[in-house]
């Protein structure tokens, strides 16, 4: 069986994600469905995501649960085949409608990859990226920033004293850090992971997963995992994903000690996946 | 037997050896031109043969340039007397004897049976001159303005002279030359407000005062331009030649003066290195057939140079577009296909459209809306170093788009990715990561196309290139930069000295010189562009993924 962090045991009275407010909710997702050509990945999608969490989507490979991550920034759009019905609301503003700035919603969307993936620039530039690309460019004001986001990330101590130098000189623990210090630098509303310590060793993985236990205070997190473990002991709330349904969602204590559905059960018991 | 097919060992053995021919093939070629090109450059024995042929005793003098073996029987069959001499093949020696105004040929063929002594007397000078080639001979005496001084002080007065020579050619290329381009502006300038219809008195009168200004400035330097001149010829130098007579030679016409059989090795070393360097530095003469080739140089590596300026952007630009933008469908590829096609185009072809549309619609139409005051003189309309940089852009352009389009699909699509997921849009991320990672790729293609253009000489016949420029693109006279002059290029003056000179057995020896300086600039152009690239390499290196 599933072994569950302590802290999650804290939060067993949380409100069930369907009875969240308008105010606790970050996103909601009405009636979503994505297409790769003909063929259909994500099937009627309904889900809201609270207001600073951080919510986990697990399932087993090929189930949708990256997809779907990558509809909240509007990712998929790279995908010439790919096509997107239904609504995504950031703040009440449907994410999909035509007068939406893509490079907008991302700079309130941020997001990081499975692998890291530093720019073949030195460690401030790579933290000060997106913010020359909103055309910041006074010195002061982005060294403050760089220092805040690397504390974030808990990487300054690590490179206070090397800046300077090319970020393919860190570690990839460090340089996932890095990426992350990146993508809260922009300050956006909402964080996405996307299987960040998939391609990092334990004790890599065991920061980055304290590191996002504490960005959950600023920052709204959604992260997909196919590790169970993680998923119970980072997230508030999980969603089970199962070949691009959702199956279950709620807070995390409850999927992982009560689940409503058999296959969710079956999953989380290690029967399949 | 099958055992050792199965192995595998037959198909190593067979790839080693295409290396090994390759590899062999390029040092041989290197090889062989470096041997006959640097050989040129040192200075060579000068013997003096006594010759007996037909009963009659003559004295020759000059450097042994070849050996071959002839057939005694042939010799025979030509009427040649061999007595005595029952061998199958005759030694030949090809000696350059120089002196040409005074024997038919300034090389000749001489037997060896017919040599009675052959011997590297000490004294014998060899001495370069302005006109005519070298004059071979002894110094018998030397004259100081008319006066007899001893023979020690020759080196001195060659050098007084030369000095003044230079001065003389300064002044002949500076100030006189600026004079007369100013000159021409001018009456190019009231021509253009004739045209106009702007030409009032008033102007008039102003140009003729400026130019009768400027003839009085001219008249000046012509003066001063005559009496260096004047000054620099003064002294002579009696040479007693191989017919035994004494010539007079103005040192004025004496640009070099050695005694290579009384050079040590030190010495000879060091002529070997001052030789190449004049051979580097200097200017051609007599119809290239003697001095350097600097304008050669000069006029391949601003072309190239040139070239490079224009095909990178465009080359860029494109493949950003096909690789970016261009949608992926049965157009695309065809453009693609065309471009890749484009590169196996013979380059003649090329040179034929840049006459047609660089030289003559282009240039045309630019003198007719800009230059009309030099008409019909033509000034962009006709071949010029800016018409044959942009054929030669057009030729190198698929190999620049080829190879950035395949540094761009090499980054990986994680960071194009993380820079969109940053909020960059695909102009910022193509600005910002993609076209600097690309950048070593871009390198390449440059590198390609830089040694594809410093080699092509077809097309350039017919869009810029000359036997004789008499000015460089690049000099002193506003705006300093001129696209519209022709220009010399390595490549065809190998091609004319080679096959086009009066002199083709003098002309041989600097063809492989030539050939050796050519392949040296482009070797050096491209180390140089191979060491950006590493350092670009280096710079955007990104992670293996």
């Amino acid at each position: 069986m599933i072994s569950i962090a302590p802290e999650v045991a804290k939060i067993t009275n949380a409100i069930a994600p369907s009875e969240l407010t308008q105010e606790q909710t970050a996103l909601e997702m009405n009636k979503l469905n994505l297409f790769y050509g003909d063929k259909q990945a994500l099937y009627n999608i309904d889900m809201k995501i609270p207001k600073g969490k951080v919510t986990a989507f697990i399932g087993p490979s090929g189930c949708g649960k990256s997809t779907l991550l990558r509809c909240i920034n509007r990712m998929n759009d790279l995908v010439d085949i790919c096509r997107v019905e239904g609504q995504i609301k950031l703040d009440g503003k449907n994410i999909y409608d035509k007068d939406v700035d893509v490079a907008t919603l991302r700079q309130n969307v941020g997001m990081v990859f499975q692998r890291p993936n530093p720019f073949p620039k030195s460690i401030y530039e790579n933290v000060v990226y997106g913010l020359r690309i909103q055309g910041i460019n006074d010195k002061r004001r982005l060294d403050e920033i760089v220092e805040t986001s690397l504390r974030k990330a808990a990487l300054w101590e690590e490179v206070k004293d090397r800046l300077n130098d090319s970020a393919f000189g860190l570690s990839g623990g460090q340089q996932q850090r890095l990426v992350i210090a990146r993508a809260i630098a922009i300050e956006p509303k909402v964080l996405l992971l996307d299987e960040p310590t998939s391609a990092l060793d334990p004790i890599s993985t065991l920061t980055i997963e304290e590191l996002i236990n504490d960005l959950k205070d600023t920052y709204t997190v959604v992260i997909v995992t196919h590790n169970m473990q993680q998923a119970a002991r980072v997230s508030n709330y999980a969603a089970f994903m199962f070949m691009g349904e959702l199956i279950e969602y709620s807070d995390t204590n409850q999927l992982f000690t009560t689940p409503a559905k058999k296959k969710t059960e079956d999953y989380i018991t290690g029967r399949y996946g | 037997m099958k055992n050792w097919f199965k192995s595998g060992s037959p198909w190593i053995w067979m790839t080693a050896g295409a290396v090994s021919i390759s590899l062999i093939s390029v040092i041989g070629l290197l090889a062989m031109i470096a041997w006959r090109g640097l050989s040129f450059f040192w200075p060579a024995e000068v013997y003096e043969f006594d010759i007996k042929q037909n009963g009659q005793s003559t004295v020759v003098i000059g450097e042994i340039y070849d050996k071959e073996q002839v057939a005694a029987e042939r010799l025979r069959n030509a009427g040649i007397d061999l007595a005595g001499y029952d061998a199958e093949f005759v030694d030949r020696y090809l000696v350059k004897t120089g002196n040409r105004e005074f024997v038919e040929l300034d090389f000749r063929w001489i037997l060896d049976t017919d040599i009675q002594q052959k011997t590297t007397k000490s004294g014998i000078a060899v001495i370069e001159r302005t006109k005519n080639g070298n004059f071979y001979g002894y110094v018998h005496s030397v004259y100081q303005d008319g006066v007899k001084v001893d023979n020690s002080k020759l080196e001195e007065l060659i050098e007084r002279s030369s000095d003044i020579a230079e001065e003389a050619l300064d002044l002949q290329n500076s100030e006189i030359a600026a004079i007369n381009y100013d000159l021409e502006r001018d009456r190019l300038k009231q021509r253009a407000l004739e045209l106009k219809g702007e030409l009032t008195q008033e102007i008039k009168d102003e140009f003729k005062a400026k130019k009768l200004r400027l003839e009085e400035d001219y008249q000046v330097l012509e003066k001063s331009l005559f009496a260096l001149r004047q000054k620099a010829d003064r002294d002579e130098v009696v040479i007693k030649d191989m017919r035994g007579e004494l010539v007079r030679i103005r040192i004025a016409q004496v640009l070099d003066i050695h005694f290579p059989n009384d050079m040590s090795l030190l010495d000879k070393v060091g002529r070997f290195f001052v030789q190449m360097g004049k051979f580097v530095s200097d200017d051609p003469r007599e119809a290239n057939t003697e001095g350097g080739v600097f304008p050669a140089i000069f006029g391949t590596v601003f072309m190239v140079l040139l070239m490079a300026v224009i095909v990178t952007p465009f080359g860029v630009v494109a493949a950003i577009y096909l690789h970016e933008y261009a949608a992926k469908n049965a157009v695309t590829k065809i453009i693609r296909i065309a471009v890749i096609n484009l590169a196996g185009v013979p380059s003649i072809v090329y040179g034929v459209f840049g006459l047609g549309f660089f030289v003559y619609m282009l240039g045309g139409s630019l003198d007719a809306l800009f230059y009309p005051e030099a008409l019909p003189n033509p000034t962009f309309g006709t071949p010029g170093v800016i018409w044959s940089a942009l054929t030669l852009a057009i030729l190198t352009l698929p190999v620049v788009i080829v190879s950035t389009e395949e540094g761009m699909s090499r980054i990986p699509s994680s960071l194009r990715q993380g820079s969109l997921a940053l909020g960059a849009t695909k102009a910022e991320t193509l600005w910002r990561i993609i076209i600097p990672m690309a950048s070593p790729a871009i390198m390449t293609g440059l590198i390609l196309a830089v040694a594809r253009a410093a080699g092509e000489v077809a097309p350039l016949m017919l869009v810029g290139v000359v036997k004789m420029a008499p000015t460089l693109p690049l000099d002193g006279n506003f705006p300093f930069i001129h696209l519209d002059r022709k220009f010399m290029h390595l490549g065809f003056h190998i091609y004319d000295v080679g096959f086009q000179s009066p002199n083709v057995e003098a002309a041989r020896p600097l063809v492989y010189a030539t050939a050796f300086l050519l392949v040296t600039v482009i070797v050096s152009l491209n180390i140089t562009a191979i060491g950006i690239r590493n350092h670009l390499r280096e710079k955007y290196k990104s992670l293996e993924h």
